[in-house]
């Protein structure tokens, strides 16, 4: 444990979990013909990243006021009115290309109807004018669930762990299958607004369940067994009722309204499995290719993977303690 | 190996004045994931056929040709992908994209021939395809101020990339499903005179 202690202060303080939150703009067109705004900015580290909203030339903004959500999360309203209207209208979120987080775009209609648009920095941009489809808002939330579990390096390191502690097939099955479910089970709880844990102390524990995989791990190494070992399923059900909590923070920070909550849930939950599967299968594709071409590594290539997992968990909890405790 | 003939040394000639002639430089086709720098890179060898396919195709041969070689090129190429990516990052200068071309032909047609090279050989041509695919990556990574991330990021999917393909083909043990894999060379190939003829158009 000293050693993974040690390792982490080593470490770089650019090596982070995520805990990158996307933004949300909501435009809700009034009686008059003008928009009420809600903007929420994407966050990093609960820190507001820089994206400015860039309307047409000729709308105008007035009545901007701050507001503080019980949740800490900054929000701006205001008033937009384009005397032209926004039909076929570019907005473009200025600083979003630098970023590494979406922004999600919702534009309200008198008529009841609505258009939804997930703006990537690839693009940082939408032109105003048609509801996209159902189908492109299942593929909007599928990429939003793939790209938080790629980004989520917290979250694969913890699979990453599982997958070093298991020996065979059935295990693994079971073990990915629980994490999955328990994982299903909080994001679902937590995007409905059953429950809600709040942001450090989880991201606190989601280190240290990954640490809590370090010395499993090297129990494996020296041929010992332990109750994790012999049931990783339990403790993989255990901690992914937490990592769920982790990943509703992808859904729940964007502030959906509740009609567009049944979707998202669902095909963001669908691209956060498609993502994990597509790790596990490339993990043990490798191992499998290793073993086929009898590559033998050095003892401490062998090694990295769990001194990773140690280490990085390590380095997060102490990192997120700090920050819980009021140090950092 | 037989010595190249006074014949081929002249096509060899001709074949790099042609390259040298062509006004087409290396294009960039890097996507931006929004994920960073790293995910970029990794991103990058799929959606560029002018590096996936050769490295595809070295990954076959060396699959043909065993676990041994396999072994050899599987740690030269990525080695030397970033070694040359690195002077590419520093030194970028643009280089005719039809120098691409010239892996598709050489190494399609080798694994088309089913060429038993020795584990020299092929350490030599694994460097040669690392050296002129990195550099070129790590031109694109200066353009697009990616940076050795970037440049890592590719090289990781060049290792990952090869060491599935050619754990494949070494598994292969039935005598058709090795014929299927010269014909796939050979397709590298086709592809190869399809692009040499639309830069030429």
């Amino acid at each position: 444990m000293a050693a993974y202690a040690a390792l982490a202060i080593a470490l770089p303080k650019g090596v982070a979990g995520h805990d990158v939150r996307p933004g949300y703009l909501e435009l809700r067109e009034q009686a008059d013909g003008t928009f009420a705004v809600v903007w929420k900015q994407p966050t990093k580290s609960e820190v507001p990243l820089e994206v400015d909203l860039v309307f047409p030339a000729g709308c105008r903004v007035s009545g901007v006021r701050q507001e503080t959500a019980a949740d800490g999360q900054v929000r701006f309203h205001a008033r937009l009115t384009c005397p032209e209207g926004l039909t076929d209208q570019t907005i473009r979120l200025a600083g979003l290309e630098g970023l590494q987080t979406d922004v999600l775009v919702e534009i309200h209609y008198t008529n009841d109807t609505k258009e939804t648009h997930l703006v990537r920095p690839a693009s940082p941009s939408l032109v105003v004018g048609g509801a996209p489809s159902v189908i492109d808002r299942v593929f909007a939330y599928l990429g939003l669930g793939m790209a938080h579990i790629a980004l989520g390096v917290d979250h694969l390191l913890f699979v990453l762990g599982l997958l070093l502690i298991v020996r065979d097939r059935r295990t693994l099955i079971k073990t990915i299958t629980s994490f999955t479910v328990a994982h299903s089970i909080t994001l679902g709880i937590a995007t409905l607004g059953f429950a809600s844990a709040p942001t450090v102390p989880l991201n606190a524990v989601i280190a240290l369940s990954i640490l809590f995989l370090g010395p499993e791990i090297v129990r494996v190494w020296r041929g010992q067994t332990s109750f994790t070992i012999r049931h990783p399923w339990v403790v993989a059900f255990a901690f992914g009722l937490l990592h769920g909590f982790g990943f509703a923070s992808g859904l729940t920070s964007m502030g959906l309204p509740q009609s567009e909550i049944p979707l998202a849930l669902l095909f963001f939950n669908v691209g956060v499995e498609i993502g994990q599967i597509v790790f596990v299968l490339l993990v043990l594709a490798l191992v499998r290719s290793f073993r086929t071409l009898e590559i033998r590594w050095p003892r401490w290539v062998q090694a990295a993977p769990g001194y990773a997992v140690g280490s990085l968990g390590a380095m997060w909890t102490i990192d997120r303690v700090l920050v819980l405790m009021g140090l950092a | 190996m037989r010595r190249p003939s006074s014949r081929g040394s002249a096509a060899v000639a001709i074949a790099a004045a042609w390259l040298l002639a062509m006004p087409e430089a290396a294009h960039a086709h890097l996507v931006t994931t929004g994920l960073g720098p790293l995910f970029d890179g990794i991103m990058h060898l799929a959606v560029t056929p002018e590096d996936l396919l050769p490295v595809a195709a070295i990954s076959m041969l060396v699959g043909l040709r065993g676990k041994e070689h396999a072994r050899a090129a599987l740690l030269t190429v990525p080695v030397a992908w970033v070694l040359a990516g690195w002077v590419g990052l520093g030194r970028p200068v643009e280089i005719p994209l039809a120098t691409t071309f010239v892996s598709f032909l050489a190494f399609g047609g080798l694994v088309a021939a089913d060429v038993r090279l020795s584990r020299a050989w092929i350490v030599v041509l694994a460097a040669a395809l690392g050296a002129l695919h990195g550099y070129l990556n790590g031109y694109e990574m200066a353009v697009a101020g990616l940076g050795m991330t970037g440049l890592i990021g590719s090289a990781a999917s060049v290792f990952v990339l090869m060491t599935l393909a050619s754990a494949l083909v070494v598994s292969l043990e039935v005598g058709w499903t090795r014929i299927a894999v010269r014909v796939a060379g050979s397709w590298v190939v086709a592809v190869g005179l399809l692009m040499i003829g639309w830069s030429l158009r």
